[in-house]
């Protein structure tokens, strides 16, 4: 059985604009990535594996489950809400914020 | 063997030699030297990966003939087939360790996806419109436990050696891939539990050895970098000594504080040379490699200050990303991402390199409009290098990484990298920037790109080895 949920995806506005949004619908059964790309919506990735964090996006509302461990993750990057779209299962419907931005969060310039 | 004789004595047609059998590459660096004509173009691989622009990586085909009217511009793109690869060492199926193989030829490019294990094969025989014309696909291999492909390096024989950097899930350790001359993995080719962390090789056949450097696992680099990583051990600082035809690790030099992640490995091209360098990227120094009666030693022999700067809290490191030597095996070049220079060092004598000139573009410290102040910004600083064969043009690229790009360089997404060049005097010592020499991949057809390592159809100063 799969049930099918509603995926709100929310870039961040550039410029003081507002950033677009497009809503997907992923089964249980599939990434969220997957599920983004049959409906032929771009967003970044790169291992696939959960361990190189390029996909990350942050859960707004909702469940998710990651089928694996997030290995690209540090734990209080996982507190904060960050998952990993590439090995991440909708549990109920969700708003996730993505785009290469929210992956720059992870990191800061350590010096600065 | 044929390869110690002089090459006055060989036929200075271009790519033949005075070898029993027909092959691949020059008979000697000195031959190399005599015999390769200019570069005209080169290739550059090209990224969008962790960048909003929704498209593949490309590898560019880059017009470097200033008698050309495309001259400084991309001419032709082979875009990958799938999206998110990070596109970032490569290298040539054959080189000249591979001279005396019949039948083989310096054709075909391995790209590796460093984030998608992905390897693509690249037949270059039009040289300026290359083509795909093979894919190795991760599952395949995850299947040998090992991921994140690094370099790309021709091994004796028609065999490709490609250095991992995890295990098949992006944790240590990570080993070495085999393909054979049909693009097909051979196996794993050192036995497993040899080394904790990978990074670069280069192996020195007379010698019997192959050293080997540190990054990190990738989950621990893949994300950007933490000085808490640092802090808790998980970068390397060390270089393996390898047994070459054992494929054992017989030595472990430990680099330690002053040799926190040991990137790129550079052997002098001379054969029987049993010296080379090693930079280590975080504490930016550099450090010497040698054998003294069978034992290798490491020596730091360069060291890089770190420099105040307004906007940061603490001293920043020069980060050392890339290092070559001369084809004359007389000039060690290297490159300071960070601060923003590249150093020209006269290694006549190994042991004791002598500072000849240095010059800025970009990064922290150098000038933003290097090139002119009509002409686009310069935004990160040198990072890869590539030399002429005959020593006398040095080209370099930005990107280092895509998300180590965003932490230190976030513009450089906006705008793209840049590939720079200058014209070096090897007579002299001295390297003068090329005002007139600017490639802008921040002008791409899908977005601005950033852009990698550099390399010619006839081999360079970092693809030969020779036997």
């Amino acid at each position: 059985m799969s049930d099918r949920h509603r995926i709100e995806l929310r870039w961040r506005g550039r410029n003081g604009r507002t950033g677009r949004t497009e809503i997907v619908r992923a089964e249980s059964d599939e990434s969220i990535l997957d599920a983004a790309e049959r409906a032929d919506v771009g967003l970044p990735f790169g291992c696939r594996t959960g361990a190189c964090a390029t996909c990350t996006g942050r859960l707004l509302t909702g469940k998710i489950e990651h089928l694996r461990p997030p290995r690209g993750l540090k734990n209080d990057s996982k507190e904060d809400g960050y998952v990993l779209l590439c090995i991440a299962r909708a549990k109920s419907d969700c708003e996730i914020e993505v785009g290469s931005d929210v992956q720059t969060d992870l990191v800061t310039n350590p010096w600065k | 063997m044929s390869d110690i004789e002089s090459p006055e004595s060989g036929a200075h047609e271009h790519h033949e030699h005075h070898h029993d059998v027909e092959g691949p590459g020059y008979a000697t660096p000195q031959a190399a030297i005599e015999q390769a004509d200019r570069e005209k173009i080169s290739y550059v691989p090209s990224l969008y990966v962790g960048t909003d622009v929704d498209a593949p990586d490309f590898l560019s085909v880059v017009d470097v003939d200033p008698d050309s009217t495309t001259y400084c511009e991309v001419i032709d793109t082979v875009e990958m087939p799938n999206k998110g690869d990070e596109l970032h060492h490569f290298g040539w199926n054959a080189c000249s360790s591979s001279c005396h193989v019949e039948g083989l030829e310096r054709r075909h490019l391995v790209v590796p996806g460093q984030r998608s294990s992905r390897l693509h094969i690249v037949d270059t025989k039009n040289r300026e419109s290359p083509e795909i014309v093979d894919v190795i696909e991760p599952e395949e291999v995850y299947e040998y436990d090992l991921s994140a492909p690094h370099t790309v390096h021709c091994i004796p024989d028609g065999e490709i050696l490609v250095s991992m950097l995890g295990d098949k899930d992006g944790d240590l350790p990570g080993g070495f891939l085999e393909l054979n001359d049909d693009f097909e993995i051979e196996g794993r080719w050192d036995p497993p539990g040899e080394i904790g962390m990978n990074y670069d090789f280069w192996y020195q056949p007379r010698h019997n050895v192959m050293v080997s450097s540190e990054w990190a696992a990738p989950k621990t680099y893949y994300p950007g970098f933490d000085l808490e990583d640092v802090e808790k051990g998980n970068y390397g600082h060390e270089i393996n000594i390898w047994d070459w035809t054992n494929r054992t690790v017989e030595q472990t030099i430990d680099l330690g504080e002053e040799g926190l992640i040991p990137l790129e490995v550079r052997f002098l091209h001379s054969p029987e040379a049993a010296h080379g360098y090693v930079g280590a990227a975080l504490s930016s120094n550099m450090f010497h490699f040698y054998e003294r009666e069978k034992e290798w030693f490491a020596e730091k022999v360069i060291n890089v200050e770190p420099r105040e700067h307004e906007d940061w809290d603490m001293p920043v490191p020069g980060l050392i990303t890339d290092l070559l030597v001369s084809m004359d095996d007389r000039y060690l070049f290297f490159s300071n991402w960070l601060h923003g220079d590249v150093r020209m060092y006269d290694v006549s004598d190994p042991k004791n390199p002598r500072l000849a000139d240095q010059l800025w573009a970009g990064g922290l410290f150098g000038p933003r409009h290097p090139t002119g102040e009509d002409d686009r910004e310069v935004i990160a600083g040198p990072q890869m290098l590539q030399l002429s064969i005959d020593g006398e043009r040095l080209y370099w690229t930005t990107s280092l990484f895509s998300t180590w790009d965003n932490q230190f360089y976030p513009e450089e997404a906006e705008r793209g990298s840049v590939m720079l060049k200058a014209d070096v005097n090897p007579r002299k010592g001295t390297m003068t920037l090329d005002e007139d020499f600017l490639v802008d991949f921040g002008e791409m057809p899908n977005g601005p790109a950033r852009a990698h390592e550099i390399r010619w159809p006839d081999g360079d100063c970092t693809s030969d080895v020779w036997q």
